[in-house]
Order: structure tokens, then sequence, then C-alpha cells
């Protein structure tokens, strides 16, 4: 691993593209902290102390890298972009010139590019504004009196938007940048680069909040986290698969390189994000509906064993439900049987196994198998954090840094970034052959 | 200025409209090659050479061509061209000559003299001191060329050569060493694949690469390059499966087997299998080890299904030849890959010609990257000008034509069911016809030639039919497709570079024939992409004669029902003509042949990401290669193979112990690449290699620096493998792999290698080691390749636990490179060791060493995969479909 970095960064292109997207970060961690004109930077600070960590807007504000709560330049950071694509590939399966574009190969899906990045901006616009309307009424920060905006005229907001909007614009530009000239997905690194910025504020709260030995505990904790899940992201069955339409001579490599992987965690992250934003739902709506002088008593339930992360029923849910998307997510995205017939019409079988319905069976048997330990691993992952909160005190929650959620993305873009690196180091590895 | 083009360059990339490069630079300096003419005109023909050589003088001191520079080649070209040839070239052709001679791709029109313009260009670069390869689409139009520009050439004194597949390899070396040389790109890229091949130094044929001009450039850039040159050898005689193919042949289709729609795969459905089992004798078609069983089914099953006679292959002399899809000609010497062939052969019940093993392969990208300067022409650059720029960093220059083109091209035509639509041709020709004009209709197919010349035969119109059959002769009949009156119905190639003249190849009836309007082309189908249509237009209105296009196209066209088979409804014909003029109709088509276009690019580049790897593996080996080949490397490193076994026998078992201790903490890091000084020789390699040692011993023994190397050099290559295996890639190179090298070299001992000089003689003996390790460094890529091909085909199957295929793909292909150094030198020392020898020398054929007695080319074809999410959306949109209806 290490040695990887050092031959990566004695390979001059590859030293480049690394030192570039390092620059690109900079550029994007200092905008993420210079205040949008028009907010009053000590207001911000102010209400920040007083919130800590209680807002609804936490995710949001993890995907922005803090951005969000602090109403910098990129407040309105990537998510419009990550909106626009979902919405964009979606299209194309209702309107009918997008999947005709989608067909066309690159022109048709430059086109479809061009679209997203309207429709980023379009979609910027509306999250800009909305987040100012919800801070300059004081919704950000529910129980601060502070005034963020001292200048609430129209010409004021309007510049505050126009520069939030330019600052996603930029940030789309820059995770293209890096796709392009740099190393890894920008996007991704963008988000893992957001969530990881939070660790040492997060940290330092730890500290303040607890003696240092609980906090290295933490500390040590969260390495073993990282450090099993790195792993377990690794892990994957490998089912021998023969493609039986050559008539080669010799067949001197059996199935060895050959092979359909299935990873132990196959359904990634998303289950995570629907467990916990499914569980959001009835904090919500006790706090928009219900009279926080007069509780009722589904609110004071809803408060005390829903809202409450570190009670047995919360997190006992948030594994149940958790187990179920996994499942669920599952069955939607690996379709067996499209995968054995998709198998059966290249000349691809298992061996042993009649291609079509039955290699169907066996995949599902597989996948099903897989599936649980899986399923269970990622609840763990997920609940695990809430087990700190006795730990850590009050005012953490599921989205601080070391949450399911946020390590399993961290992960997942680390390892595929150095794979990346890895990979272009691979096909520069040529010399020492002849020496 | 530079700051200014880089600017207008984003500009335009930003509004994604391909590029072209300005030619004002160059236009202004017509009228100072105008200025020249008449002083070169005074000149005689041996002054006019020997101005030509005293600016070769000049130009060979620089790099570049100056200004002033390009004016003195273009001056001199066109007064050669002039006494040669007795043509002035006009302005556009030198301001295409000068878009060549600075490293572009021209966009010429069609009969606007690109062959003068690349001739000029071939003459200038070779003035400079380098040698230039023309580079045509096929072997008659480089012979045609380069004799008609041969008066050009002598006049400026440069040689000239060409190479075409008849020709014997004294007179190929001879054409390669002429300054200039022409020749089709699969003759020159087989001619480099043959030349990796070849087991003697003076084999060769071809010298360094130093300047290619792409003939047709789009076509051999863009359409050849979808397809890698593959080279094969015959390893021994195919087994046409008779059974198999019996069998198959009863088989129904929808019943036993089904196709996809765009004619790739064929797979048995589950009563197809169960019919094939019995019919074998109720054998497990997909038991653990019945790949092969399986793979014969498959393949024959491909070739019954997927391959028609007629328009995939022909049947001729009792041999099947296939036909070139994108040009519709015969492909000489080429062939299915995998048993295929014999399977095809099979059908046709032929008799099973030999069965191949792959090579070599060298991708048109590959081959076109060794020349360090290219240019190219055609007449529709500007539709692939991306391209272009992406795989061959070129750009792309327009050149207006010398006379406007006044050619009417009419909008499609198009019709409901295919047999209206012939209808409808089969009128049009009939109509046009009768005013006398002459009709080139373009076909898809060679049996669609056929057909379509069958029904004109009935309809009293008499045609000349140009396809794959008489491609002899297509240069001749393209010729005289301009003469009054005549019908001519051919397929897609339609003489690429051979011009259609009004009023026949000598143009005497021209006034009649343009007063008509001239050539009127028709397509009967649109093309898998506009370029082709293109260059179908292209055939008429010449040199601003006069000329008009049409295309007929249908719904039911392969076409539509390839790539866009989703035909929207409520589509009307007309009841009587069944012609569809709904707008919705021309949409539907055009945007088929941008999903193929989307197809076929998408293929280009899953080729080129896959093949440039190998490449680079290829020519990494081809360095040790040519250092085998020239030097005398084999005998100096089989030599030092046995003397590290020299004296193996005695006590070395405790050293080796020891050796594997010191060898571990190598393994470990500490071991660097200049542990090769005497004293750190011993087991710096991996465990159990007690070779290095025993080097070593001889070492401190008799003094012999050599065996030091080995050890020094086994270090190093132990070291690289830990080194891939840190970075993650392989998972069991380390060990095994110096252990089969140990094996090897213990048998070839030095005593074995004194005895074989003493009987062979030294030179004799340097010649055989030479030999052996070639043979076996050859073989080893021909299986490297197998193994790839193999991985090649599963990979995309990792993207399921979200891997990239790609960087899998390569995970894989290194460490395997890794290993044939080492499984190269052991085996060459194995042959070595028992090889017999007789009175006539060593028997090395006895040993196995065996050269494939012939070689032919491969056409294979690449299927880019969808994605994951390709096909999850996929499954969506047809749930919704499902809903709607």
């Amino acid at each position: 691993m290490l040695s990887a970095f050092r031959s990566a960064l004695a390979t001059p292109d590859l030293r480049k593209k690394i030192l570039f997207t390092l620059m690109i970060v900079a550029v994007y961690r200092l905008g993420a902290v210079i205040p949008a004109p028009g907010v009053s930077y000590n207001s911000v600070q102010a209400c920040q102390a007083q919130v800590e960590g209680q807002s609804f807007f936490t995710l949001l504000n993890l995907f922005s890298g803090g951005a969000l709560l602090q109403l910098s330049i990129f407040a309105t950071g990537i998510m419009p972009y990550i909106t626009a694509s979902i919405i964009v590939q979606l299209l194309t399966v209702v309107i009918p010139h997008f999947e005709e574009l989608k067909k066309e190969g690159q022109s048709g899906q430059g086109k479809l590019t061009q679209y997203t990045r309207y429709l980023t901006i379009a979609l910027a616009i509306l999250q800009a504004t909305g987040v100012i309307a919800l801070a300059e009424r004081g919704g950000m920060f529910p129980n601060c009196t502070e005034s963020i905006f001292p200048d609430s005229s129209v010409l004021t907001m309007a510049i505050t938007v126009l520069t939030m909007t330019a600052g996603t614009a930029v940030m789309m530009w820059m995770g293209e940048l890096i796709t392009e000239r740099g190393v890894g997905n920008g996007m991704s690194l963008l988000i893992f680069l957001n969530i990881a910025a939070q660790i040492p504020a997060e940290g330092a709260n730890i500290l303040n909040q607890n003696t240092p030995l609980v906090f290295g505990f933490v500390c040590l904790l969260a390495l073993v986290i990282i450090a099993s899940v790195v792993f377990v992201e690794q892990g994957q069955r490998r089912i021998p698969v023969q493609y039986a339409k050559r008539m080669v001579g010799r067949r001197m490599y059996g199935g060895t390189s050959t092979y359909l992987p299935i990873k132990v965690n196959q359904a990634g992250v998303i289950p995570v994000i629907f467990g916990s934003s499914l569980l959001y739902l009835p904090d919500l709506l006790v706090n928009l509906t219900g009279d926080p002088q007069n509780p009722s008593g589904f609110t004071q339930f809803i408060q005390t064993y829903l809202s409450d992360q570190s009670s047995w029923l919360h997190m006992l849910l948030y594994f149940a439900l958790i187990i179920f998307f996994t499942y669920f997510y599952i069955t939607i995205t690996f379709n067996v049987d499209d995968r054995a017939e998709e198998m059966k019409k290249f000349g691809g079988f298992i061996p042993g196994i009649r291609p079509g319905r039955p290699t169907a069976e066996y995949l599902r048997f597989v996948l099903s198998r897989i599936t649980l330990p899986g399923s269970i691993y990622l609840g763990i992952v997920a609940i695990l954090p809430n087990f700190f909160l006795s730990l850590t005190g009050e005012g953490q929650n599921q989205n601080f840094p070391l949450g399911g959620t946020a390590v399993l993305i961290m992960v997942g873009v680390g390892l595929d970034t150095v794979k990346q690196i890895e990979s272009q180091l691979m096909q520069r590895n040529y010399e020492g052959f002849l020496r | 200025m530079a700051l200014m083009s880089r600017v207008s360059k984003r500009l335009r990339r930003i509004i994604q409209r391909p590029a072209s490069v300005e030619l004002t630079r160059y236009e202004a300096l017509l009228p100072r090659i105008e200025k020249r003419e008449p002083e070169l005109e005074m000149l005689d023909d041996s002054e006019l050479t020997a101005a030509a050589t005293e600016l070769g003088d000049e130009l060979s001191s620089t790099g570049t061509f100056s200004d002033r520079q390009l004016v003195e080649v273009c001056a001199l070209g066109r007064e050669a061209a002039r006494r040669g040839l007795g043509e002035r070239a006009f302005d556009v052709q030198l301001l295409g000559t000068m878009g060549l001679l600075t490293g572009h791709v021209v966009q010429m029109q069609t009969g606007e003299g690109k062959t003068l313009a690349g001739a000029l260009a071939a003459a200038g670069y070779a003035l400079q001191g380098k040698r230039v390869h023309v580079i045509s689409v096929n072997d008659y139009l480089a012979r045609r060329d380069a004799e008609w520009m041969r008066p050009v050439y002598d006049l400026l004194g440069v040689s000239v050569g060409w190479v075409e597949p008849s020709l014997e390899t004294a007179d190929r070396r001879g054409a390669y060493s002429a300054e200039i040389c022409y020749g089709a790109v699969s003759e020159i890229g087989f001619d480099v694949l043959r030349d990796r091949l070849v087991t003697d130094a003076g084999d060769l044929v071809q010298a360094d690469p130093e300047v290619a001009i792409v003939d047709e450039a789009d076509s051999v850039l863009v359409d050849e390059a979808r397809v890698p040159l593959v080279m094969a050898g015959s390893v021994d005689a195919g087994v046409a499966d008779l059974e198999v193919a019996d069998i198959v042949r009863r088989l129904r289709v929808g019943l036993h087997y089904e196709t996809d729609p765009d004619g790739r795969n064929a797979w048995l459905t589950t009563a197809g299998a169960s019919v094939v089992e019995k019919s074998l004798g109720g054998i497990d078609l997909y038991a653990e080890d019945g790949a092969d069983r399986l793979a014969s089914v498959n393949v024959a099953l491909h070739a019954h299904a997927l391959l028609t006679r007629d328009v995939d292959y022909l049947v001729r002399d009792g041999k099947v030849q296939l036909i070139n899809a994108s040009r519709g000609r015969v492909a000489e010497l080429q062939r299915w890959p995998d048993g295929l062939q014999a399977a095809v052969e099979a059908k046709e019940q032929l008799p099973p010609s030999d069965r191949g093993e792959i090579l070599d392969s060298i991708t048109v990208q590959a081959l076109i990257a060794r020349y360090p300067q290219v240019a190219g022409m055609t007449g529709t650059a500007v539709a692939v000008a991306e391209q272009l720029r992406e795989f061959y960093e070129l750009e792309v220059a327009v050149i207006p034509p010398n006379t406007p083109n006044v050619r009417e091209d009419a909008g499609d035509r198009i019709y409901a069911a295919p047999n209206n639509k012939l209808r409808a041709i089969v009128s049009e020709i009939e109509e046009v016809h009768a005013t006398g004009r002459p009709i080139l209709v373009g076909t898809q197919d060679v049996a669609e030639s056929e057909e379509l010349a069958e029904k004109l035969e009935k309809a009293g119109l008499p045609c000349v039919v140009l396809n794959a059959r008489n491609d002899a002769e297509e240069a001749a009949i393209i010729a005289e497709a301009g003469t009054y009156e005549r019908i001519t119905v051919s397929t897609q190639m339609a003489g690429r570079g051979t011009d259609i003249r009004l009023g026949g190849a000598d143009g005497s009836d021209r006034e009649r024939v343009a007063e008509t309007g001239g050539l009127h082309v028709i397509g009967t189908a649109r093309y898998p992409s506009s370029r082709l249509d293109d260059q179908l237009r292209g055939r008429a209105g010449r040199q601003g004669d006069p000329g008009s296009s049409v295309f007929f196209a249908s719904l039911n066209d392969e076409l539509v029902l390839g790539h866009a088979p989703d035909v929207p409804d409520g589509i009307d014909a007309d009841p009587e003509t069944g012609e569809v003029t709904d707008h919705a109709a021309h949409r539907q088509i055009n945007h088929a042949q941008r999903v193929a276009e989307g197809v076929d690019l998408e293929i280009h580049r899953n080729t080129w990401r896959y093949t440039r790897l190998i490449e680079h593996q290829r020519s990494e080996l081809l360095k040790w290669r040519d250092e085998v080949l020239r030097t005398d490397t084999a005998k100096k490193t089989l030599s030092e193979l046995a003397a590290g076994t020299g004296d193996a026998g005695d006590g070395s078992g405790e050293r080796t112990g020891k050796n594997g201790k010191k060898a571990k903490k190598a393994a470990d890091g500490t071991g660097s690449g200049d542990s090769g000084s005497g004293d750190t020789g011993p087991g710096d390699t991996a465990p159990g290699d007690a070779r290095s040692g025993e080097a070593a011993s001889e070492d401190s023994g008799a003094g012999d620096t050599g065996a030091a190397e080995t050890a020094a050099r086994e270090t190093d290559s132990a070291d690289e493998i830990d080194g891939a295996h840190e970075t993650g890639g392989a998972d069991d190179t380390g060990g095994d792999e110096p252990g089969r090298t140990t094996s090897g070299a213990q048998r070839l001992s030095g005593a074995r290698l004194t005895e074989l000089a003493e009987k062979l003689g030294e030179d004799e003996l340097t010649t055989v080691c030479r030999r052996i390790m070639l043979f076996h460094m050859d073989q080893r890529w021909a299986d490297h390749l197998a193994f790839l091909n193999n991985v090649r085909e599963t990979i995309h199957l990792r993207a399921m636990a979200r891997e990239q295929p790609l960087d899998e793909f390569h995970r894989a292909a290194i460490p395997e490179f890794h290993k044939i150094r080492g499984e190269v030198e052991s085996r060459s020392a194995e042959t070595l060791a028992s090889a017999e020898v007789t009175s006539d020398g060593i028997d090395l054929a006895a040993a196995g060493v065996r050269r494939p007695t012939s070689t032919w080319t491969y056409l294979v074809q690449d299927n880019p995969f969808d994605s994951d999410a390709e096909q999850a959306l996929k499954k969506v949109r047809g749930m919704l479909r499902k809903k709607r209806s």
C-alpha cells in the first residue's frame, strides 16, 4: 500500500495527476469555508455553536462537508448535480428523446451530460433559494435568535443565491476536472472529502466532552471498524464460469480467472441510507406537527424510542430495516434471470449446471446465502456508532463521521481511488522486464 | 497566436463541433508557387531532378518544412506532374499537399486528385531523407497509384515501390527499401507481424518506420481499425466435427435455438440442448469437463445460424472465402477464429483446412503509432474528426473543392415493406434509364446486389454487377460506370479510389451524358454510418459534374431492425405504393444510423482500450526478441543457465537452505536492484532457486563473471515479481516460477553445451540457441495471447462486483506477463538439453521446435456488453412498456 503510493509519486504523469487532484481539493476546501456574501459570519458561528449536531439538515450538511451550515459559497454543494444526474437517468426511461440519445453512444451521452448540467444549475438555484429562505426565517438553526442576514433586501438575497449557484457550478466543473485529469471519480471524491472533512471537528468535539481515555478508545474502535469494513468490502464469492464458444486446442487455464464475482456486501451503502431515511420520517413528522409545549402520547413515544438513537428500539428497528432493504435492493438490482439469460446468449455456463432456469436457480441460491451475512454486516456497521453515543454523550447522531453511511461511503470511494491509482501504476510498471 | 488557437480549440470543444484546421496560412503561399512556375518550366528534366535533389539536401537537415520549403516542394511537384502525367496540379491539390506535409488529415472531395496531392507530399517527405509508406485501403490501389505516380517520382529523383500479397520476400524487401513504398494497410501490418516472427535478422523486410501517409484515412483508420490484424499459424489439420454439423443442421430456429436480433449470437434452447444431447448419445453437454464438446456444438450452431452463404462468405474453388463486411469484397487469406472456420467448412461439407493458432496481433492504431510522422487524406474526414483526434491525435483540414459541387441530393424515400422498396427502386431505375443517364446502384451485400440484378434483368434493364465475386474487374467496371445508358449495381465498396468519369473511362461521350443530367446514384438502404452514405453519394458530381443521388429505405431494413426496432406507432404508408412520408419515419431511420455509429465507436474504443496493454507488453517482449535476434544473447543466456548447474551435485543441499533464508530476507524488501555484485549474488532470489546459488559458487571458484550477472539479473526479475505482488496485483507469481527455471536448468549442463559446441561448431550452436529461444518466445507469446483472450471474454462479469473490467483485465494480465521471461529461458534450456544430435546437425523438429507452415489472418469480432446499470434500466423500461400496453 505505502510502497504503491511511493512508486505512484515516483511516476511523473501519475504524480502530476495526484498533485492536480490535491490542488482541486485545496481550492474546494477553501471555498467551503468562505462565507457567501450577505451572510453574517459571526451570527452563523454563534448559531452553529448553539445547535451543534441537532439540526435536521445533518445528512445534507454531511454531504456538503459542513459548507451548508456554514452558509459558505459552496453551501449547495454537489447535491444538485447528483440529483440532476439521477433525474436525467430516470428521464431516459420516460422521455423517448432521452432514450434515443442514450442509445446513440458517445454523441448522445454528451448531449445528456449537457442536459444534466443545465438541470444542475436550475436545481442549484432552487436549493440555494430554499437554503437562504430557511436561514433567513430562522428555520435552519431552530433555537438561534441571531440574525444571519443583516441586510435582507432582495438584491442581497439575489446575489447570495447567485453566488451559491455559481459555487455549485464550480464544484461540478472541479469534479469533472478530477475525473478527466486527476485520479478517481471526481464526484465521489468530492463526497468523500466532504465526509472526511468533518472528522477532525467531530473528533475535537468528542475530546472536549469526554476524557482523553474515552477519546483514545473511540479512535481505536474507529480504526478497527474501518479495517473490518475494508476487509468485508473486498470479500466476494467467485462462481466459476466458462465461455464455450471457441474451440481452443490446449485449454491450459482452468477457471482461475474466469468467474462471476458476487460481493459479500453486494448492495453497498444504499440499504443503510434507505433505513436511516425511513427512521427519520416519524421524527420529522412529530417535529413538524407536534406542539413542543404540550406533547401528545404519540409524540412522547416517538421521542423516547425512535428519535433517541441510543434506545434499543431504535437500534433494533434500524437493524431490521437494513436487513430488509439489503434483500430488497439485491432482488431489484441483481436480476438472476437476466444474468442467466445473458450468459446463455453469449455461450457461457457454470460448469455442472445447465443454462437458463437451473443457472438462475443456482445463482439465486448463492445470492440468498451470501446476502444474509452481508446484510448482518451492514446492520452491525450501521448501528455500531449508536453504541458510541452512550460513550460520547449527547449531541452525536448517526451522521457523525464514523456512522455507518459515512464509513461505508468513505471506504468505498477510497478503495476505488486506490485501485485506480494502482491500475495506472501497473500499466506503467514494465521497466525491469529487460534489466 | 498559440494562445488564440488554444482558446478557439477549447471553444469549439465546448460547443461540441468537430474542428478543422485553418488553411489560410497555406493559401497565402499559392501565388508564390505560381511565380516559381515559369522558372521551373525552363529547366530540362535532369535539371529538374537536380533541383529536387538540391532541395532534398537542404531539407534533410531540418525536421519540419518552412514556408519557403513548402513553396519549393509544391512548385517542383507541380512541374514534375505536368511533365510526368501531363496534368497541372490544381491549387487545391497543392493545398492538400501542404496539409499533408504539416501532418494533417486533409479532406478533399472525390475526384479532386487526392492521389497526386498525396504523391507530392510523399515526395516531399522522401526528399527530407525519410522513408515514406503510403498506406491505402486495398492492394489494387496501392499498386495502381505507385505505377501511376512513378513518372513524377522519377523526375523528382525519389524511388518508389509497392507491396501486395503475392510478392516474394526478396521483392518485398526491395519494395520497402525504396524511399516511397505503397501498400494496403493489412499488407503493411502483416509484414510488421511477420517481421516479428523471423528467426534470422536477414529475413526482416521492413526498416524502422518513419512517415505514413494514409489514403482513404477514414476507411483505414476508423473502419479497418475496429478489427485487429491477427496472424495465425497452422498447428495441425483441422478436425471438422461432421457429426455435430449434421445434428445442428436439423435444428430449427425458435424451437431448438434462438438468435439475437443483431445476428451476433445464437444459443440452444432447453429443447435444443436435449435434442443435441440425445443425438450425441445421451451425454451431458454442461458437465464440469464438457466445455470442449459444448464449444464444438456452439461453434457449429454459430456457423449454421448466423453465417449465410453469399452474405458472409462465398464458396469458391471448394474453399470457404470470407467477405469483408466493411468493404464488400473477398477477404483474401482471412479466416474465422477458434474453430468457426472448420465448422463452416463442415456445414458446406468441404474438406477441413488447417487448424490455426493465433501467433500475434496488432491493431491499426498500434501500427500507425509506430510512425513518428503521420498524415492522411480522404473524402469524408470531418465526420470522424473526433475519433481521429482521440485515437491518432490527428487534426482534420478541409480543402475546398476546385469547382463547386452541383450534385442534387434528394431526401430519403421510405417504404413500409422491403418488397415495396424494391419495386420502387426498379421503377426509379426504369424512369431514369429512359433519359439515358448512367445509374450507379449501391447495395448492402452480395446477395442483395444479385437479387436486384435479377429483378432488373426481368424488367428488361441490362446491368453490370460489381461485387465480391468479380472484384478483380472492379476498377474497369467502375471506370465505365459513367457511360451513356449504363446501369451498374455494386456493393458498398464501389471502387474507392477510381473515378467515374461521365461518358466512359476516356470521357469521350462526356457532353451527351452531362446534358442528360450526369450520373444518378441510388442507395438501396442507408448504411450503418452517414460517412458511408456520403461516400456513395460522392461517386456522382465529381469535379463540378452534374449528378444526383437518392437513398431508399424501409422501416424493415437491417439497420432499423438491428439498432432501433421500436418503431413508433401510427406511421401510415400509402396503401398503393407503400411509401411513407411521415416525419417520424425519417427520424427513426436517422436515429438507427446514429445508434449504429455509436455502437461502432464503442467497439472501436473497447478494442483499443483492451489492446493497448497487449501492445505494450508485446513491444516490451519485442525489445528482448530483437536483442536475441541480432546478437548472441540466446547462447549467452543458455550457457549461463548451464553454468549455473555445471557442478551441481554434491552437498549443495545445505547451501540451498541457507540461500533460501537469505532469499526470504530479500523478498521482504531488503533486496534491491543493485545487489548484483559477486558476494551478494547467492541467495538473493526466491526460495528454492538453487541455480543462482550455484552460479555464485562457480563464480567464486572459477571467476566466471558471467554467472554472477545471471544471478544479479535473476535477482532483479524476482524483485520485480515481488514488486508486482506488493502493488496489489499478483497472487501467486513469486515462488514457483524460479523453481521451474531451476528444474530446466538442472538438466542443461555445461558438459552438454561443450559437447554440442564440439559437434556443431560454435557458430552453428549460436544459431541453434537463437532458434530455440525465439521459438519458445513466440510460442509463449501465442499462449499468452490465448490466455488474454480467455480472460477478456469473461472480464465483463467483474462489473458485477462493481469493479472496473479494464482494471481487472490489467490485474490478470500483468503478473502473467512477468512469468514469460523465466519460462522462455527454462523451456529453451530444456529443449537444448534434450534435442538429439544427428549427422545432419541437431534435430530441432523432434524436440518440438516447429515453425508454422503457413500463416493467415483472422477476422475477429468483438462484442461490447451492456453495463450493469444499463441492464437495470432496460428492465425498468421493459416493465413500463408492459404497463403501457
